[in-house]
């Protein structure tokens, strides 16, 4: 039996297998490959994307935590961060002395990771109540100092002359500062 | 001569058949061409947003990392100003607790506050009211304690009253603190 294929026929037939060929190489040797790793970029990026609002997310909660700190304890933190000025000092306390003189030692040491000098106070009082009212304040001033032993009171005439060791914590320089 | 009745056609290669198949073939390549651009594109984007991700996360950590630092920071501050708030009321209260011992007839001259004892000058009116009135308190409060007498010029008596806390004590005081 022979078949009978018209030219035309013959052109169709041709370029609809060459169109099958074409169709069939460049989808498994383009497209497949591309479609594979479009869909494992898409499950990664939908992988990081959930990793970073969960950073985002901690960011933000920590941001949160810093600024509540900073914000309840701004007179803390510009008490480390307030250099010692001794004309302010007076100035501030003054007033519960009847005479103040502040002896600042210049070596300053490093406790608990903080710059720590002392100063020598040589003062005269009315009575022992100014010197708990100076206690008190110490503890709201521009600084962070504490008032160390040994501590003497001694009794001239009608004053008590007192003389104490205040040690001034600040921010070390070179260290994490935090304004 | 014409030998048909109809106008003969005239015949070309491109047939209609074949225009359609070429519309149709031209339509299949659109489309896979199409198709292969989206997804080069879209690869090249999550490339792209791989990339920012990663710079993002990079970004965000190294500012999580700083801003725990400075809470760390912050709350040792905090720590220490609160221990030190703490020492200098404790001191306030250790100071009116001394003051507050001494009776009204015992007259202090002179005082002297050490981070393990206390040391007393002063005049009493005779030896039993500084033994009950004084001494007897600060036996209380310190371990070790040394008085010693000498005679002034009204027939009253100065002295020196020397208090210590062993140091044994202090330690586990502030251990314990």
């Amino acid at each position: 039996m022979k078949i009978e294929i018209s030219r035309q026929n013959l052109y169709l037939l041709v370029l609809s297998v060459l169109l099958l060929i074409f169709v069939l190489i460049f989808s498994f040797a383009v497209l497949i490959p591309n479609g594979k790793e479009y869909r494992k970029n898409r499950v990664q990026i939908l992988k990081e994307e959930k990793e970073l609002r969960v950073i985002k997310n901690y960011n933000k909660d920590t941001q949160e935590t810093l600024k509540t700190l900073r914000s309840e304890n701004k007179n803390i933190i510009a008490g480390f961060a307030n250099t010692f000025d001794q004309k302010r000092f007076k100035k501030l306390h003054g007033g519960y002395f009847s005479k103040l003189v502040i002896l600042k030692d210049d070596k300053e040491k490093v406790e608990d990771g903080f710059s720590v000098y002392s100063v020598k106070t040589i003062s005269k009082i009315n009575s022992p109540k100014t010197f708990y009212n100076f206690l008190d304040s110490i503890n709201k001033t521009e600084w962070i100092i504490s008032v160390n032993f040994p501590i003497n009171f001694k009794r001239e005439g009608k004053y008590i002359s007192s003389s104490f060791t205040m040690k001034v914590y600040s921010n070390l320089v070179d260290t994490n500062t935090t304004k | 001569m014409t030998y048909s009745y109809i106008k003969p056609r005239e015949k070309t290669l491109i047939t209609s058949e074949l225009k359609l198949l070429f519309i149709f073939f031209f339509i299949t390549i659109i489309m896979l061409f199409m198709t292969y651009i989206f997804l080069v594109y879209k690869n090249y984007s999550f490339k792209q947003d791989h990339i920012d991700i990663v710079a993002s996360k990079k970004d965000l950590n190294i500012s999580s990392a700083q801003m725990n630092s400075d809470i760390k920071f912050i709350e040792k501050q905090i720590a220490t100003s609160k221990k030190i708030f703490t020492q200098n009321t404790v001191l306030k209260d250790s100071i009116t607790n001394m003051f507050d011992l001494v009776p009204e007839r015992i007259t202090l001259s002179e005082a002297k506050l050490l981070e393990n004892g206390l040391i007393l000058y002063g005049i009493t009116p005779n030896k039993d009211v500084y033994n009950f009135m004084l001494q007897a308190p600060l036996r209380s409060i310190f371990h070790r304690t040394y008085s010693s007498f000498y005679p002034a010029e009204n027939g009253w008596l100065f002295f020196v009253s020397k208090n210590y806390i062993d140091d044994d004590e202090i330690t586990t005081k502030n251990e314990e603190y």
